[in-house]
């Protein structure tokens, strides 16, 4: 059975891509949905998979966002994946391939021999769903322990209770580090990560006297489980302030995120308020967040008033916050349909007076910051990105524009308010810890510059809407730019009031595969500055083992100690 | 340097007198929910919404009575609890200073009677829920037998009703009234 092809239809974006798609391979499409007039599911055979994935990645300008396992046995008899593709070439849009996996044989073919940016999806569905990607390089478990049940899927929707807690299997650490060296190399543990938010991680960098040679890391110490409970015990509205708390920095990305796909699963109209509200307060966390991470790299090169006076500032962009949603974090004013609170005159001038004060004292804060003598020399040409690899891994944010490439969901793909706005996509040629320390800067200006164009112009009106009902098995993406790029989401509705599936990619998630290219060929004293360049959830380790590949001897190195020496860089640890 | 030695003099002194002075938060700040009990009806609205199950209800059928309970310690403070509230019985304060020495006194509880069916004289539903909405029906009442019949029917239990139910059907002429209606 074949979908007799379609002309490609002009009211829908991504139309020409799927026929050209179809073309090139005549056979694989079977089904082809509509989502939104930007959002297409295409079902492809299973065979064809890789070869559907890797068309759009490589020559339609495809970037991989997410991919989703779902277990529909309960639907149709299979597993089904969803691969979530970003076009960002002519036709700006999203293309999600679904293939679905038999439930007898539980295998795929890999995507990531010809798309290494699913390397981590795949690896995660098979610890979740139990389903085997034939072919795929990488056969750790990435989310379960190392002592978790061999055979138990915690996402199959007949394996567990959420709350069980299964007995670990073993006291040992069997997680295979891998190390690419041809030489001989030392070995630094980097952790477990002490960190202050939400994800401790395990580092291990493969040494040469000081120079990393390779590194690789261990994450999802603390898996929440966020998933699993959202399907099982919550209902759609309460999921929202669950997914504000995916990240203590940018929750409320998260929390769009979410909305906004259950919104496009479900055709919802959200009031053009409502959507300007959620941009003004996504820009006002995006301002928080750059601030703190322009502190941390005044801290990491050793220049520790600026960092005071970083965060003295940032607080204000915290007064904004508690302003408008009456609390510093976790501003919880989401709801499926709009938001819970509208932004008044007084708020409103209130803010307009906020946003020209950060404006003042961060222009002069980044002046000093850049004139401080010892940056450029610390962070110039340190954890270069290569602009190839970036493009294999999809990476997102600042991480993946400081290496040159001009992709934020704000403007690819608008959403929320972005649509009313105009601003620029920063991006840097260094493909280091400076220029994705610039794009921060010229991004945190652009935020300020947005809040006051919206509120400018914005319509008024209803910031709710409650004119929907939920029906079940929709499903849609979600997506938002974070302070650290796209946060994607996907979800599917159930027939009890509650997700069938919720899929939520946080943008970090996107960028720690790459962290191993930045690591290498730098010194052990820059590694804490190069894993603060991507901003990650956490800013400080506890512990750093250290391997020397060539002495054959392991050292664990306090993370204090690491901290001081990528600081002061006098006094070895390792010697 | 010059430059930084200006901004740190242009700053002064940044830090707070707290906790030796107070700390002044936004006017609409989402603080601890307070609950007024003379208010609550104990419908469970706000049990329903709360997404952190921060609230509950427990009934005690051989007590007859219902109890809503409050804990703090897993509050998130979103305020999702004053919003579906009919009768304003909760609403989020200002205040933030929720420590405790005993983990025990972040719970807080309110008891409600339940009142008894009118036919079978088993509780059923809160007194205070009962009443309630026994007053807003009354008042739309046209005719003041009207108004009797409903307070009745309020005061019933849901199994009750049923086989009221039955019993009515039974005896009303269901065939005259559904040609009527067609
Ligand atoms: S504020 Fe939110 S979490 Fe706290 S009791 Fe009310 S509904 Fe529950
Ligand atoms: S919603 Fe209001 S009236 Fe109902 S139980 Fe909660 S506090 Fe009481």
């Amino acid at each position: 059975m074949h979908a007799p092809l379609t002309k490609p239809d002009t009211t829908r974006i991504g139309s020409a891509t799927i026929a050209e798609l179809r073309r090139k391979l005549p056979h694989a499409v079977l089904d082809e949905s509509w989502q939104t007039p930007t959002q297409a599911t295409i079902t492809v055979k299973l065979d064809d998979l890789p070869n559907v994935v890797s068309t759009l990645y490589h020559e339609h300008d495809g970037w991989l966002s997410v991919m989703a396992g779902n277990d529909e046995r309960s639907i149709n008899g299979n597993f089904a994946l969803y691969y979530a593709l970003s076009m960002e070439g002519a036709e700006k849009s999203f293309i999600v391939v679904r293939a679905e996996v038999p439930a007898a044989t539980e295998e795929f073919p890999s995507v990531t021999p010809l798309v290494p940016a699913a390397v981590w999806h795949e690896r995660e569905v098979r610890d979740m769903f139990g389903l085997r990607p034939v072919g795929l390089p990488d056969e750790r478990r990435l989310v379960l322990p190392d002592d978790w049940p061999e055979h138990l899927h915690p996402l199959r929707k007949d394996a567990m209770d959420y709350r069980l807690r299964p007995e670990p299997t073993g006291d040992d650490e069997t997680y295979r580090f891998v190390n690419d060296a041809e030489s001989e190399t030392t070995v630094v543990p980097l952790g477990p990560l002490h960190i202050t938010s939400d994800e401790p991680g395990h580092f291990r960098l493969f040494v040469d006297g000081e120079d990393i040679i390779d590194a690789d890391y261990r994450m999802f110490y603390v898996h929440r489980g966020m998933e699993k409970v959202a399907e099982t015990r919550m209902g759609y509205n309460e999921v929202t302030f669950l997914a504000d708390r995916v990240c203590g920095i940018c929750g409320y990305a998260h929390s769009v995120a979410y909305t906004t796909s259950i919104e496009n699963a479900l055709g919802v109209q959200v009031p053009e308020r409502a959507q300007a509200i959620r941009a003004i307060l996504l820009e006002t966390e995006r301002m928080h967040s750059h601030l703190l991470n322009l502190g941390l790299a005044c801290h990491f090169v050793g220049f520790d008033t600026g960092f005071m006076q970083f965060f003295r500032v940032r607080e204000k962009a915290m007064t904004l916050a508690e302003l408008l949603t009456g609390s510093r974090k976790t501003y919880a004013l989401n709801l499926i349909g709009g938001v819970r609170r509208d932004i008044l005159g007084e708020q409103k001038a209130e803010t307009l007076r906020i946003v020209s004060e950060l404006r003042e004292e961060v222009t002069r804060l980044v002046e000093m910051l850049l004139a401080t003598p010892n940056l450029e020399g610390r962070v110039k040409g340190v954890g270069l990105l290569d602009p190839q690899i970036a493009r294999e891994y999809s990476p997102v944010g600042p991480c993946v524009r400081g290496s040159g490439h001009k992709r934020d969901t704000r403007v690819d793909h608008p959403f929320a308010g972005y649509g009313r706005t105009t601003f620029p996509v920063h991006t840097g040629e260094g493909c280091d810890v400076l220029s994705r320390t610039l794009v921060r800067v010229g991004e945190f200006f652009d935020s300020l510059s947005i809040i006051e164009q919206i509120l400018a112009d914005a319509p008024g009106g209803p910031v709710l809407t409650e004119d929907f009902t939920y029906r079940p098995h929709k499903f849609a993406l979600g997506f938002t730019e974070a302070p650290r790029g796209e946060d994607v989401h996907w979800s599917m509705t159930g027939d009890n009031q509650k997700l069938f599936r919720w899929r939520c990619r946080a943008s970090t998630y996107a960028n720690w595969p790459v962290l191993r290219w930045m690591l290498r060929g730098n010194t052990v004293s820059d590694a804490p500055l190069i894993v603060a360049s991507i901003d990650p959830c956490y800013s400080c380790t506890d512990r750093v083992t250290v391997v020397d590949v060539k002495k054959a001897v392991s050292k664990t190195v306090p993370y204090k100690e690491m901290e001081r020496y990528c600081r002061e860089r006098t006094n070895s640890p390792l010697k | 340097m010059f430059k930084l030695l200006k901004e740190v003099l242009r700053t002064g002194e940044a830090t707070v007198k707290y906790p030796f002075a107070p700390v002044e938060v936004a006017k609409d700040f989402r603080g601890k929910p307070e609950h007024v009990p003379e208010n609550c009806i104990a419908c469970a609205a706000c049990t329903v919404a709360c997404p952190a199950n921060a609230l509950g209800m427990q009934t005690d059928l051989s007590a007859g009575t219902r109890i809503w309970s409050i804990d703090y310690g897993r509050c998130v403070f979103c305020g999702r609890c004053e919003e579906v509230c009919p009768t304003d019985a909760i609403r989020l304060s200002t205040d933030f200073e929720l420590a405790v020495a005993d983990k025990a006194d972040l719970r807080r509880t309110a008891v409600f009677r339940l009142a008894s069916c009118v036919c079978c004289g088993k509780p059923f539903a809160p007194e205070k829920e009962v009443a309630y909405v026994a007053e807003l029906l009354e008042a739309t009442a046209p005719t003041k037998a009207d108004a009797e019949r409903r307070r009745q029917l309020v005061a019933t239990c849901p199994a009750c009703k049923r086989a009221n139910d039955v019993v009515q059907i039974d005896t009303a002429d269901v065939a005259r009234t559904m040609e009527t209606v067609r």
